[in-house]
């Protein structure tokens, strides 16, 4: 049931800001510069940003573009985490300790530079969705090291479970047994880490804008919008730049709610 | 309430209040002492080599000069020199020192001290860049034919030599300190990295008030290095800072609304906000994109498309001023108030474009060839209103069927761009003038000098208009007439608005904010700003006192 | 396998971390855009003085080899080289930032570690009301670092190890919690309080031994974590510690600290990595 309300509610929040768009008499990238940062009125329901452009359409179309660039990203880096743990849970100890050697190798280094390498490979006339996608596939690619040694151990305490050692001799393949009960099992690791990793990634988009990354202009991105937060002249002028982080704790809600297993009952 | 959750939640307030411990607190505060905020580490204190600002603000507030400008005035007044006077030639200064002048050590200064330290500005080991004023370092000579005398022979008149010596600080000869042995207004006490820049007060100073008590009123200077300007606003207005130089545009309305009396608007400065072309033949670009950005049309149409009120009103907040030449109208002496400029029209920026062979299809503008306008504007990251600025002009230039994408690099990235591959098609940087005097602006104008933004590092000019630049510039630095070097700076300003290699944008406003307890602050919007006449200033409650200490 | 040659192994281990960290490092600095600008370049009083001093510098960095060599003489002769920046021996810096981010960082992960606790370990034993309970922890996640710290300073309360204490907490929460929940749903568990167990009993007997290398593996995450927001963290709040330093060198392409602090990290990294090894792996019941 809780699962339901919480797809539902998800739906109603894309689906809003999909009509928002549509309907919108204004386009998200027109500036009605007589009108910066104006408070909300029947023209701008949420007012509008220091540019003059409309923050509702801006919001809805953020939101529309940071969920399914963080989530996909979040979902995809918490993929390759799991691989590379249940991998290693799986291979013999040398292979299990090389794979955990490079992942702290990969923690080690200084991956702005990549990201730094990765723009420059960039043309530079490429359109800020390109630059969007660009960013939530490095960001997925360098997000996984971090997690993976917790799945590893995760996937190796559960390696020598009863029902794992019992699938073994019904003649269950190695393969078949992580698909079908080790990954169920580490769900309570997989969660936390998608959903640690969907806002985390939505405000590193945002602050790879310093390297040239990130959603460009016009687009609007869900996390300048977040970090606008962190400038108290504009806090003073607008109550409306809560909007975001408002719509982000919802859908981290419906996110949790919709994944989750149900209600402990002790 | 769930017996385990209560506790739960007690605890956690407890470790919460347990890691609290207040934010942002500035170094405490020594009785007399002035305080401020500066954004980075100054990389050295040594007077002759300093090569960035925070140095060179520490070599400011601490090193005796033999004349120093007046940045309220722009005139030269003598300091450690009693008096100078230059030959008719040009080629030959004499100063004549104060009778009694003392380091902070209590050592005497004398003509040797100043002879000393001339020379080891002009040695090509030192690496100083002042020298490189001079023109001809090496054919400097200097003579001390007593004391209190130093002769200064230059190889030829250098125009505006004056304000060369208001970047010269004295030290002790054969004895260099980096700043810890001046004959300034303070000298430099403690120095931790990463947080502050302790100065305190030379108690040998040569200057005193016209009360006879000795200057400077303050006990010390204090530069807190701060990076994040949330945390230098909130210390200014809880009293720990005394002044912000170049407070932020967005920043001023809020600081003003809690002090209206603390913030101050001087109007525009000498900095220039603008937009160029790459018009490098190395550029890695295709041809018809270079021929777009060397098509005059093209340029100017860009320009009568943007729209600089907006921009001054909505990327600064109303603080700054439409600019279309070099010359900030705060430069009164130089800024022509004739120029002919580009008009502010669409319709006009539209025919010129098809005058040029271009053509719309529907949003899109295509040039003769048939490929569609589409190019880039690459600035800096971390400027919020460049980086507004690049959005509305992005905005302006769609109405005339331009489609532009914005890129924001950090600057290393950005130099590496702009300076070494030319791999750019438009940017948008500032140009920060320290100087009125257009001698200064030489290395941007000359088409020879690595920094000719859009076409550098020439053997010869491209054009005909960048030679009579040329030749204009360099007429204005050789000739000792005012009259000559502003008519030549003036054709310079109108050959730059026929053409446009630079499409200027806004001057930023100077905005400071200076604490009302703070006496003597006369704002300028020359650097250091409000305290470029460090050595009169004091807090209210800091009476000055009678006589040395 | 004895004491002196699990210690070799791992010393082993950590030593060959370092070297491919260096390696990396050096590599990534090198052929990254930027690393040959000076910004002294755009300002046209200083570009042409500051152009030697440049082309002197860059003609020693040119060969990838060039660099390689010189970082292993530095790191031999015991300094680290020079700062590129700041023009000081890189152990001078970084020996003096050290003590305070290593406070800094063990103040945050155990106030994070804590506030995890206290609140996973009722919450996950909750029946109903779990979302509503972990939503302080939903928003802290939703809270951008620069936005938690720009609340502290305007509001003159909290500091650097609050924000990294509630950053920390709020992921940790997130695993701790839905851990603990896998861990009371334990057949064992409802056997336990069907004979009257305590709940703290529970959670000693029985929960903790069950998640404990999880736990550990959760440590290194934690630290893995504190690291990353360390940057930030000392940036926004300016205090001098390697985070500070490291922002600062990437930000001017300053190879000898960046290989110094590529370095520290794998040290702390491997470090961390060993400490979820040790903990034993336990079969389910």
């Amino acid at each position: 049931m809780k699962r339901r309300i919480a797809l539902v509610a998800l739906l109603l929040l894309i689906a809003g800001a999909a009509l928002a768009l549509r309907w919108s008499p204004v386009d998200y990238a027109a500036q009605d510069r007589d009108a910066t940062m104006a408070p909300s009125s029947a023209q701008h329901w949420t007012g509008t940003d220091e540019l003059g452009r409309d923050r509702t359409v801006r919001v809805a179309a953020a939101l529309l573009i940071g969920l399914a660039g963080a989530t996909a990203a979040a979902a995809l880096t918490t993929a390759i985490a799991g691989c590379f743990g249940v991998a290693a849970a799986f291979s013999p100890a040398w292979a299990a300790a090389v794979l955990m050697f490079l992942s702290d190798v990969f923690l080690s280094l200084p991956w702005l530079f990549l990201l730094m390498m990765a723009r420059s490979l960039l043309p530079l006339t490429a359109s800020p969705l390109e630059t969007a996608v660009a960013t939530f596939v490095v960001l997925a690619a360098l997000g996984w090291p971090a997690c993976a040694r917790v799945l590893y151990r995760g996937a190796l305490s559960l390696r020598t479970a009863e029902w794992m050692i019992q699938g073994h001799a019904c003649g269950l393949r190695t393969r078949q047994l992580v698909r079908m009960h080790l990954l169920p099992h580490l769900r309570s690791l997989l969660l936390p880490q998608f959903l640690v990793c969907v806002p985390a990634f939505i405000v590193a988009e945002a602050n790879l804008g310093a390297l040239g990354l990130g959603v460009g202009e016009p687009l609007p991105s869900w996390g300048s919008m977040l970090l606008e937060l962190d400038n108290s002249a504009l806090l003073a002028r607008s109550h409306w730049v809560y909007l975001p982080i408002a719509l982000l704790v919802i859908v981290l809600l419906t996110l949790e709610s919709f994944s989750a297993e149900g209600e402990t009952h002790a | 309430m769930h017996s385990p959750l209560r506790s739960s939640i007690l605890c956690a307030v407890l470790i919460v209040l347990s890691c609290s411990f207040a934010a942002g607190q500035a170094a405490p505060r020594q009785p007399g002492e002035i305080a401020w905020a500066i954004h980075y580490d100054p990389k050295t204190f040594d007077p002759a080599k300093v090569d960035e600002q925070a140095s060179e603000l520490v070599r400011y507030l601490t090193g005796g000069v033999l004349l120093r400008l007046n940045r309220q005035t722009q005139q030269p007044e003598p300091q450690l020199a009693q008096s100078f006077r230059i030959s008719p030639e040009g080629t030959l200064i004499v100063f004549k020192l104060r009778a009694g002048l003392r380091f902070s050590d209590g050592a005497a200064l004398t003509s040797a001290d100043v002879a000393w330290s001339l020379r080891r500005v002009l040695d090509p080991a030192t690496h100083a860049v002042v020298a490189e004023e001079f023109l001809s370092p090496a054919a400097v000579a200097i003579e001390t034919p007593d004391a209190l005398t130093v002769r200064v022979h230059l190889p030829t008149r250098i125009i505006g030599v004056e304000k060369i010596f208001d970047e010269i600080a004295i030290e002790p000869a054969n004895r260099p300190s980096e700043g810890r042995v001046t004959s300034g207004p303070f000298t430099v006490a403690d120095y931790k990295r990463g947080q502050y820049v302790r100065l305190s007060r030379n108690r040998n100073y040569w200057r005193h008030d016209a009360a006879g008590v000795q200057l400077p009123y303050a006990t010390g200077v204090r530069l807190d290095i701060l990076n994040n300007r949330e945390q230098e606003i909130s210390l200014f207005l809880r009293g720990e800072y005394d002044l912000i130089d170049t407070l932020p545009a967005e920043y001023f309305g809020i600081v003003a609304q809690k002090s209206s009396s603390a913030v101050h608007d001087l109007g525009a400065s000498l900095n220039t906000e603008q937009m160029w072309f790459n018009q490098s033949p190395a550029a890695p670009l295709p041809e018809f994109e270079k021929a777009w950005f060397r098509n005059r049309s093209f340029r100017v149409a860009v320009s009568e498309a943007i729209h600089r009120a907006d921009l001054a009103r909505i990327a600064y907040n109303g603080h700054a001023t439409p600019a279309f030449g070099f010359i900030s109208p705060a430069n009164a002496q130089w800024h022509s108030s004739s120029l002919k400029i580009p008009p502010e029209s669409i319709a006009d920026a539209n025919r010129m474009l098809t005058a040029a062979g271009f053509h719309r299809s529907g949003n899109q503008l295509y040039d003769a060839t048939g490929h569609a306008v589409k190019f880039s504007i690459l600035t800096n990251a971390g400027n919020p209103a460049r980086q507004k600025m690049a959005a509305m002009i992005q905005q302006d230039l769609a109405q005339i069927g331009m489609q532009v994408t914005i890129v924001a690099l950090d600057f290393p990235a950005l130099i590496e761009r702009l300076m070494h591959k030319q791999d750019y098609d438009v940017c948008l940087l500032g140009v920060s003038n320290a100087e009125p005097d257009p001698s200064s602006m030489m290395n941007m104008w000359l088409s020879s000098s690595p920094n000719h933004q859009w076409n550098p590092s020439q053997k010869t000019p491209a054009t005909e208009w960048e030679a009579e630049i040329d030749r204009q510039m360099q007429l204005q630095a050789s000739s000792a007439t005012q009259r000559i070097r502003k008519q030549a700076v003036n054709r310079v300003q109108q050959i730059v608005a026929d053409q446009q290699p630079f499409v200027y944008l806004v001057y930023p406003n100077v905005l400071q904010a200076v604490s009302p307890q703070l006496r003597g602050v006369q704002s300028s919007i020359l650097s250091p700003g409000p305290a470029w006449n460090i050595d009169s200033i004091r807090r209210e409650q800091d009476r000055p006192r009678r006589g040395a200490l | 396998m004895s004491w002196p040659v699990t210690i070799a192994m791992r010393a082993g281990r950590t030593l060959l971390l370092i070297l491919c960290a260096a390696a990396g490092t050096i590599l990534l600095v090198r052929f990254a855009p930027g690393f040959f600008s000076d910004p002294r370049e755009m300002d046209a009083k200083y570009a042409q003085a500051a152009q030697e001093e440049i082309d002197a510098e860059n003609g020693q960095h040119r060969s990838v080899n060039q660099i390689a060599m010189q970082e292993a003489k530095d790191f031999l002769g015991g300094g680290f080289g020079t700062s590129r920046q700041y023009r000081v021996p890189v152990a001078e810096l970084i020996g003096a930032r050290i003590p305070l981010s290593a406070l800094l960082l063990a103040r945050g992960i155990l106030g994070g570690w804590l506030l995890a606790i206290c609140a996973a370990l009722p919450v996950s034993s909750l029946r109903r009301g779990g979302l509503f309970w972990g939503l302080p922890f939903t928003i802290l996640l939703a809270i951008p670092t620069a936005a938690m710290a720009t609340a502290c300073i305007l509001s003159e309360t909290g500091g650097p190890v609050l924000v990294l204490a509630l950053l920390i907490a709020a992921r940790d929460f997130k695993f701790l919690r839905s851990m603990l929940e896998g861990a009371w749903r334990s057949p064992h568990l409802l056997q336990g309080r069907a004979q009257g167990l305590r709940p703290r009993a529970l959670v000693r007997l029985h929960i903790l031994p069950n998640v404990l290398p999880q736990l550990c593996a959760l440590t290194t995450l934690s630290i893995v974590t504190a690291l990353g927001a360390l940057v930030p963290i000392e940036v926004i709040f300016t205090v001098p510690g390697v985070g500070q330093l490291a922002w600062s060198a990437v930000m001017n392409r300053d190879l000898p600290v960046l290989v110094a602090v590529s370095l520290l990290m794998a040290c702390v990294v491997g470090c961390a990595g060993m400490l979820s090894m040790r903990a034993p792996t336990l079969e389910a019941a």
